[in-house]
Formats: structure tokens, C-alpha cells, sequence
């Protein structure tokens, strides 16, 4: 059963990539005839866009993959995780219709309330994930693709510059100007698991003051369990935003908000909505100042008594870059984030159940150009913690452009997975019986980070990444009994784990022709976890439970007369704590732009299997169904 | 065989890197977006009737109309298969490719062969405040972009005009051009 899956996935590889040949990139027209067109015609012949030219090689000393507008809306995805499968540097689980698993380089966790908590990700420089537990509630996040302008997934450390929960990546989401969303959309699209409909328009109210709002809703069908009964995880989100923008000269001013609320079944009941301003002014001689403040309203509620909770957050960040002298760039800021929450009548309770915590950073980065081609980077955060008062965040960075086409980069850092609420104030009951209990002694999770990493622009047509990484873990979280019980209740958290987690990445583009371009990614992580004395009693499922290997293979391919068609193969490995089959799955979008303004697409998800499951969530897992989603578009 | 799935879809991604860099390496002339480097090449030559240069622009009344290229030429063959047989404001045509540019060149379009603001901003140095029409190519940075940079816009070749840095040049563009940039910036 296993070799015929692995032999048919490789097939299936071979399908798509069978049929290359170095096709020739003649183009209908040939110079002599471009040049008898008039320059209005000339600016207005379509060139592929699957095959842009080689994009600038970024000098980013990082493992740094940017899914881009383009990929996004040819994907068909209509949810951010679904969109974050593209990056060959993140692990992405669905554990049901509502929940995701998502990290980079290890560490993923889907139970409840310990999600996944080394990641940081960012909407416009909002941070997302929920400070209670440092794990992201990806139901409660919806950008519309349509607004995405890019993502920038950095997996490794990045807490020089970004701070707390930057221990294992960074995901940044970079919404479009509304200056490039001018006019406007009507998009209406149906499946079998899912129904959206948005609505969404841009205009300008002077040369230098552009708008956008946008409204939609989205209704998602309910999954099965592995048994084949009903797993009520349906559920329905209605949400909208806008987005206003003013660059007067020298500044650049956004002001944007976002508000939503969805209902899950069986029985919950999620809100959220956010404020975010932005203001970059440019001053004398290259520097610049940045301001970013925002407000953001985050609630889970049981419509059935069970309780939730309510946090609100407060943050501002001042950035200042400038040069000093022709070798030096120089990046320092500060910040402030105040969140409070109030817990309702939960199973897990925090004690106290209201709270306000602060977190308050500093931190300084040199970029010093050794040579034109040299560059060493010097960076410190240094944050107080809500919990354990100050934490230094050093990095050390190299990049090294041997050639035009060849970037070597190299990177030592220190990142501190901060001390949570759930980590130091959590009361766990079972019935009458306190049995999980947070722990005043509990420290920051430490990670140590050597990384090396190389770009290449092979030719104008192939393009690759490859980065290792060797991380040494210290103080991760476990579970522990108290001594002074003979019953050994109620557990506590502790830090009594290390580990050690080395890996490679390894990604990499080919424009075959100027229609159809390939996109490759394969990664390989060995994970090592050493329980100590007392740390073992949750074991490895509470900590971490990863593949050690993941492929994938995407086909872009422009069919002309605006039809196009892409495909992406990806393999999963095997879990093993708890253990679950690997699978390989496929997912194709036909696109057709009948008109320049209207466009119809068919998309199929999990094409391989009935169902097929990627994760555990309390030791179940629910079975993710094949799907398919018709999408029309109409601009206006 | 219980790996064969993760080996099978890395030994494809090995042979297909394999394929394309032998490949690429042997088609380096057949280039990758052969179009949009065709479309470029001819703007560069059809730029020459919306743009009015100074006399002093020209080394004698009977020099030829001067198209240079400084850093990085991706174009092949392709600007000289544009320019052949042409004439442009009356005089023959000529393709020079410089390693560095100077007043002295005489060249009237410059086009900016670099990826990045710092090397296309040096580039272009050496003839700031003299009459060449500089084009830069997919610059985002302000203050590195020539007079006429290239950018894709829905799919197609467009361009931003500075016509500041044109006048502050002696060079005129004319409304037609003007109107057909994505944005003009006029003022210093």
C-alpha cells in the first residue's frame, strides 16, 4: 500500500514535470516587428508573468521565501494557512475545519492551548498570535488574498528585529496600498467545503489619498471523523475592513482597521477586530523615522456555558534608520505592547483571571559594508518581559556576494520564547481536582542558532536556495510532578527539557519556458529532545510532533488566452509523537480570464485521497476531505 | 522503498535543477523572458522622438545617435537587431557597451544595467547633470531611478519618468510620453 503511494506520487511528479524539454522561448513577435508598433502598442503588449525576470537576489542574510501576489491568487487559496503551504520552510497540519498546526524548523504543536508558540507572525507589523500562549488562532486571521501584496516567510530566528516569539520564524504579511487596489471586485465562489462571497472597492479622494473597504463572508463545511460521523467543526465568517492611505511628500501615512465575527460549531463563538496607523517620514540625507500603533480586540467564547476569554492589546513601535558615513546603516527603535485579558468561566483558568502585562523592548542593528560585496550585521534586543524582567536578544549576521548571481550568508543568534500567562498563572481542573498548574519558577525557552545558507541566480531562468540550520534548545517547557504529593498533584510546568534540531532547506525556481515556470522545495529536520529529572511525564507529544521530511513541486503554466493552469504536488513525512502516516497530496486550479475583467476559475484540493488526516488534536484526528471550489471574479 | 516518495520527488528536483542549469547555461544567448527584454530594447531606441537634447548633447552636428549601455548587458543581440538600418533624429545609429560611462561618451539614452539602488545609482553618476536620457530598470528606490525607469505593471513593460531630473538635464520630454508613464514626478 505504501510503495504503491510513494510510486504513484512519484509518477505523478514525472506527469508533471515529464514534458521537459528546453522549449524555445520564441515569442510571436520578433523585434523588427516590435519595433514598427507605436509606443502606446508597445506599452500595451503582455509579456508572461510566470517567467518574470529574475527578481533582484535579495541580500537578506536569512532563509527568506516571499510568496508573492501572483502565487497567491493562482493558488486558489481562499484562507491564510491554506496560502502558507506555499512556503517550503513551514510545516502547515489542518487538524479540522477550523484549526491549523503551523511552524517552521520543528516544534509543532496542536493541543489545545499549547499550540504552536515559537512563531511570530505579523499583519502589517500587527502581531497575531494570542499573548496568552504564544500560539496563533489561525480561524481568527483573514486577509483577503485578493489585498495580499506579499508574505515573507523567514524560518529561523529573527528576534534581533522582530523580538519575542521569533524563535523558530517570522511570518510577515504585507497588505497591498490602496492605491493598488483601485476600483473594484465582486468575487463569488462555491465548493463542496467551502462558499465565499467579498466585495470590495477602492477610490481616490485626492492625488495623494487613496481608500479601500472590503466586506465578505465565507461559510465552511463540517469534516468527518476518522469513523465517518459528522465532527460539527462547520462554522462561518462574516468580516470587512478598509484601509486609507496618504503620501504627501516625504511621508507615507496608512490608517487601516479590520473587524469580524464567526461562528464555530458546535458551540463557539470568536471576534475580533483591530486598529493599526502607520507613518514613515523620510528626513534630510537618506534617514527615516517609521511610527507603528495599533489596537487589537481578540474573543473566544462557549455559547454553552463554558466560558472564554477577552484580550485587548495596545502597541507602538518607533523605528529610526539612517547611514553613518558610506559604511554604516543603522536601525534602532523602541517599543511598548500593553495587553489585558479577562478569562470567563474556563476549564483552564488563570489566576488571576484579569490581567495587564507589559512588554517593552529596545534594540539597535549596524549593517557595516566591510566591502561592496561584505556585508556583517550587529544586532541586540534587549526586551522586558511581562514575567521574567530582561531578556537580551543578540545576532550576529554575514552576507557574502561571491558573484552578481551568488550569495553567501551565515547567521548566530539568540532567540527567548517569553514566559506565558498558561505558563506561569494556569490552574487546570479536572472535575474538583487541580491537576495542571502554571509555575512562578517557570523561565523563557532559550534557542541558540547557528545558521549558514546560500542563494544562487543559476541563470536568467533557475534560481535556488539552500540553508542549514543548528539550533540547540535550552528550558523548554515540560510537565513535572510535585514532590510534596503522593499523589504527585497537581502537575506543573517546568523547564526541564533541551534539545538539539539541525536540518536543511532547500528551494528553488525554473522557468522552463515564458509560459510555464517549476517551483521546488524539500526540506530535512532531525529533532533531538533530552527530557531531564523531573520533565518527562507529558513526553514528546506536548513538545513536538514533526515530520522529518517534506517535498513539494508546483507547475505554473500560462496557456494563453488568459488560461491558466498550476498544480502543486506536496509530501508530507511521517509524525511520530503521536505517530501518523505520511501522505502526498495534490492541488490544481484552472483560471480563465474570460474578459480582462471578469475571470473564472475551478480549483480541486486534496485531489489524491477521499480524506486524509495531517494531525492529532487531543489524540483525534479528523479527516480533511478531497474539495473543489468554482470562483468568479468580476472587476469593475 | 517506504522513502521512495520523499527520494523520488528529491531526485526530481535534482535532475530538474540538473536540466535547467546545464540548460540554462547552454541557452544563455536564447534568454529568459526573451519578450520582455525584446520590449525593452525597442523602448530604448523609441524613446529618441518624444525627448528633445540639447545641441552640446551631440559631439559634432554629424555624430551618430549614441544608445550605451553601462553594468550589466542582458540584452545579446537584441538592441543592435533593433537598431539596424535605422536612423533616429537624422543621423546613423549606434550601440556602445561601456564598463563606465562619461560626459565624454556622448551617449544620448543610457540604459542602467543593475539589479540593486547602490550599483545602479553608481552607474549613473558619472553623468548626472549631463543631457543623457538615464533608464533604469525595475529601481525601487527613489533616489537611484533614472530619468525613465522600467517597471512591470499588469503584466507589461511600463515606466516611471522623472522629468525633474530631465529639465534639471537640459533634456525635454514631450506630453505624449509624459502621458503614457505609470507616474511622472516633477518637482524636485
Amino acid at each position: 500500500m505504501k510503495d504503491e503511494k510513494s510510486v504513484s506520487l512519484a509518477a505523478l511528479a514525472f506527469a508533471i514535470v515529464g514534458f521537459v524539454t528546453p522549449a524555445d522561448s520564441a515569442s510571436a513577435q520578433s523585434v523588427e516587428q516590435l519595433r514598427d508598433l507605436s509606443i502606446e502598442q508597445l506599452a500595451n503588449i503582455e509579456i508572461s508573468s510566470v517567467s518574470k525576470s529574475a527578481e533582484p537576489l535579495s541580500d537578506a542574510p536569512a532563509a527568506i521565501y516571499v510568496i508573492s501576489h501572483d502565487d497567491i491568487m493562482r493558488s486558489g487559496a481562499t484562507t491564510l494557512p491554506e496560502i502558507l503551504r506555499m512556503a517550503p520552510n513551514l510545516e502547515v497540519a489542518q487538524l479540522n475545519a477550523t484549526s491549523y498546526a503551523i511552524s517552521a524548523r520543528g516544534f509543532n504543536v496542536g493541543d489545545n492551548a499549547s499550540l504552536s508558540n515559537k512563531l511570530l507572525v505579523l499583519v502589517d507589523g500587527r502581531s497575531i498570535y494570542t499573548p496568552l500562549f504564544g500560539g496563533v488562532y489561525w480561524d481568527m486571521q483573514g486577509v483577503p488574498p485578493e489585498d495580499i501584496e506579499r508574505i515573507e516567510v523567514i524560518s529561523g530566528p529573527g528576534a534581533t528585529l522582530y523580538g519575542a516569539n521569533a524563535v523558530n520564524g517570522v511570518i510577515n504579511i504585507i497588505t497591498r496600498k490602496s492605491s493598488d487596489t483601485q476600483g473594484g471586485v465582486l468575487e463569488v465562489g462555491g465548493g463542496n467545503l467551502a462558499r465565499t462571497a467579498s466585495l470590495q472597492y477602492g477610490g481616490q479622494l485626492a492625488p495623494d489619498l487613496t481608500y479601500r473597504i472590503h466586506a465578505e463572508g465565507s461559510d465552511y463545511s463540517s469534516f468527518q471523523t476518522p469513523e465517518g460521523r459528522d465532527a460539527h467543526d462547520g462554522w462561518s465568517k462574516p468580516s470587512g475592513g478598509f484601509r486609507v492611505d496618504w503620501t504627501p511628500p516625504g511621508d507615507v501615512v496608512s490608517l487601516q482597521g479590520d473587524i469580524f465575527h464567526a461562528q464555530e460549531d458546535p458551540d463557539g463563538s470568536v471576534g475580533g477586530r483591530d486598529l493599526v496607523a502607520t507613518w514613515q517620514h523620510q528626513l534630510d540625507g537618506g534617514s527615516s523615522l517609521q511610527l507603528l500603533a495599533y489596537y487589537d480586540k481578540e474573543s473566544r467564547f462557549n455559547d454553552n456555558g463554558a466560558g472564554g476569554f477577552e484580550i485587548d492589546t495596545y502597541d507602538i513601535e518607533l523605528q529610526h534608520s539612517f547611514n553613518l558615513g558610506s559604511w554604516n546603516a543603522i536601525v534602532w527603535g523602541a517599543g511598548d505592547r500593553l495587553f489585558s485579558y479577562e478569562l470567563e468561566n474556563t476549564a483552564l483558568k488563570l489566576l488571576p483571571p484579569t490581567r495587564t502585562l507589559n512588554l517593552a523592548n529596545v534594540f539597535a542593528q549596524d549593517t557595516i559594508s566591510v566591502t561592496d560585496r561584505l556585508k556583517l550585521t550587529f544586532g541586540l534586543k534587549i526586551e522586558d518581559e511581562p514575567y521574567t524582567g530582561v531578556e537580551p536578544m543578540p545576532s550576529v549576521r554575514a552576507s557574502w556576494k561571491a558573484t552578481d548571481s551568488i550569495l553567501l550568508w551565515g547567521a548566530i543568534s539568540r532567540a527567548v520564547r517569553s514566559a506565558t500567562p498558561i505558563d506561569r498563572d494556569l490552574h487546570e481542573f479536572a472535575g474538583p481536582i487541580d491537576y495542571l498548574d502554571g509555575s512562578e519558577r517557570f523561565q523563557p525557552e532559550i534557542l541558540t542558532s547557528y545558521e549558514l545558507g546560500t542563494r544562487v541566480q543559476a541563470s536568467s531562468r533557475v534560481s535556488f536556495s539552500v540553508s542549514g540550520f543548528y539550533n540547540i534548545y535550552d528550558d523548554l517547557r515540560t510537565i513535572g510532578l510535585t514532590a510534596s504529593n503522593p499523589q504527585g498533584l497537581p502537575l506543573f510546568f517546568n523547564n526541564q527539557a533541551a534539545a538539539l534540531v539541525y536540518g536543511v532547506e532547500v528551494w528553488g525556481n525554473y522557468s522552463v519556458a515564458d509560459w510555464w515556470r517549476l517551483s521546488a522545495g524539500f526540506n530535512i529536520q532531525h529533532e533531538h529532545i533530552h527530557f531531564q529529572a523531573n520533565g518527562g511525564l507529558a513526553g514528546l507529544d506536548f513538545v513536538a510532533d514533526d515530520p522529518n521530511h517534506q517535498a513539494s513541486l508546483r507547475s505554473s503554466v500560462n496557456l494563453g488566452d488568459g488560461v491558466t493552469w498550476d498544480a502543486t504536488l506536496r509530501y508530507v513525512g511521517a509524525l511520530h509523537h503521536p505517530a501518523l502516516a505520511d501522505y502526498g497530496e495534490l492541488d490544481m486550479r484552472l483560471g480563465w480570464k474570460v474578459t480582462p475583467t471578469i475571470e473564472v476559475s475551478v480549483a480541486g484540493s486534496n485531489l489524491l485521497h477521499d480524506r486524509h488526516a495531517e494531525f492529532f488534536e487531543d489524540g483525534e484526528s479528523d479527516e480533511i476531505p478531497r474539495s473543489f471550489f468554482i470562483d468568479t471574479r468580476w472587476r469593475f | 522503498m517506504r522513502s521512495a516518495g520523499p527520494l523520488g520527488l528529491l531526485a526530481v528536483v535534482v535532475v530538474l535543477f540538473a536540466v535547467a542549469s546545464g540548460g540554462g547555461a547552454a541557452r544563455a544567448a536564447d534568454d529568459a523572458n526573451a519578450l520582455e527584454l525584446a520590449v525593452k530594447a525597442t523602448f530604448l531606441f523609441k524613446f529618441q522622438p518624444f525627448v528633445t537634447w540639447p545641441a552640446e548633447a551631440f559631439a559634432s552636428p554629424a555624430a551618430p545617435f549614441t544608445l550605451c549601455i553601462v553594468g550589466n548587458h542582458p540584452f545579446g543581440p537584441l538592441l543592435d537587431r533593433v537598431v539596424e538600418g535605422q536612423r533616429a533624429l537624422d543621423r546613423d545609429v549606434v550601440v556602445r557597451r561601456l564598463a563606465t560611462v562619461s560626459p565624454d561618451d556622448h551617449c544620448q539614452v543610457l540604459y542602467v544595467g543593475a539589479a540593486d539602488p547602490v550599483s545602479a545609482k553608481q552607474l549613473q553618476a558619472p553623468v548626472a547633470g549631463a543631457p543623457v536620457l538615464t533608464v533604469t530598470d525595475s529601481i525601487g528606490d527613489s533616489d537611484a531611478k533614472g530619468m525613465i525607469n522600467f517597471v512591470i505593471a499588469d503584466n507589461r513593460v511600463r515606466f516611471e519618468i522623472d522629468d525633474a531630473a530631465a529639465r534639471r538635464s537640459g533634456l525635454v520630454i514631450s506630453s505624449k510620453l509624459l502621458s503614457l508613464a505609470l507616474s511622472v514626478r516633477s518637482s524636485p
